[in-house]
């Protein structure tokens, strides 16, 4: 069965930087524009996994993780968060929220693909005929 | 009233950021260029940020070549090199993530030499007729850049409290 990932960012540019890191694997990824779609999504979907952009409009990420962390059905998914900001106040805060990981922008496809993996299996899809 | 942050350390810290966010993102080289060169009355795509804090006040601006900025959209979303983004939105949307990180690197910084402050949402400005003008009592400072032959400009507006 694919893992399914959940990838919430307001930035379609981001969005689609993570979609495309996955596509040799054998994932189902699901899309959010900010923390409100992305909690929606997370209830319907169930994903094993989902990366949560800091900074968004409507329901920013920190918000976003209160919620999942208050809601029983959702508070185990295991949450990477992105954010652009590297700053040691700002990593404690994320650290403190008990996020699983963390990864600071610029980064690398696979830097994503390394912490990910670590977190839920990542099979490569079988190479096309 | 804070101390302020030198400007060769701030000079010094953008140099090494966006230099880091070109390779990482765009696979592209940028080389720092002094003196300042940078078209300015031509078409830009110009991406800004705010950061404000109890003793600090500013922005950030990034210039790029609408050329250079077609050229990272299509590095950034991962298109081949003959293939152009799709429009403008596309575009902006490239350049406001590159301000973002260039912004959240610097607020970040700014942060960890003792100076807090939070930052905005990144916009974006197209054109060329327009000027940016300090407020009393900011600091400009201005880095340009060659990004494998297409210039781009950081500027950066600052008063501290």
């Amino acid at each position: 069965m694919p893992t399914k990932i959940l990838s919430i960012d307001d930035s379609r540019t981001i969005r689609l930087i993570v979609a495309k890191a996955f596509q040799p694997y054998d994932v189902t990824m699901y899309e959010g524009a900010d923390g409100e779609k992305g909690l929606a999504v997370a209830a319907e979907e169930k994903p094993d996994l989902i990366i949560l952009d800091v900074t968004m409009p409507v329901m920013d990420g920190v918000t976003m993780l209160g919620k999942l962390k208050e809601d029983p059905t959702l508070k185990e998914i295991p949450v990477i968060m992105l954010t652009a900001e590297s700053g040691r106040e700002n990593v404690l805060q994320i650290a403190r929220m008990g996020v699983r990981d963390y990864l600071v922008k610029p980064f690398k496809e696979n830097q994503l693909i390394e912490k990910v993996s670590r977190i839920v299996p990542l099979q490569k899809k079988p190479a096309a005929n | 009233m804070r101390a302020p942050v030198p400007t060769t350390e701030i000079s010094e810290f953008i140099n090494r950021h966006f230099v880091d966010i070109c390779q990482t993102m765009l696979s592209i080289t940028a080389t720092s260029i002094s003196p300042v060169v940078f078209p300015l009355h031509a078409d830009r795509v110009s991406g800004s940020v705010g950061f404000e804090g109890e003793n600090v006040v500013g922005s950030i601006y990034l210039h790029l070549s609408p050329h250079l900025a077609a050229r990272a959209a299509t590095a950034m979303l991962g298109l081949p090199p003959e293939e152009s983004p799709s429009g403008e939105a596309e575009i902006n949307d490239v350049v406001s993530e590159l301000t973002n990180m260039a912004g959240g690197g610097f607020k970040s910084w700014l942060c960890d030499t003792g100076v807090s402050c939070a930052m905005s949402p990144p916009a974006i400005i197209r054109g060329g007729a327009f000027d940016i003008e300090t407020t009393p009592g900011a600091e400009r400072i201005c880095l340009s850049f060659d990004c494998e032959n297409e210039p781009v400009l950081f500027e950066v507006h600052i008063k501290f409290n």
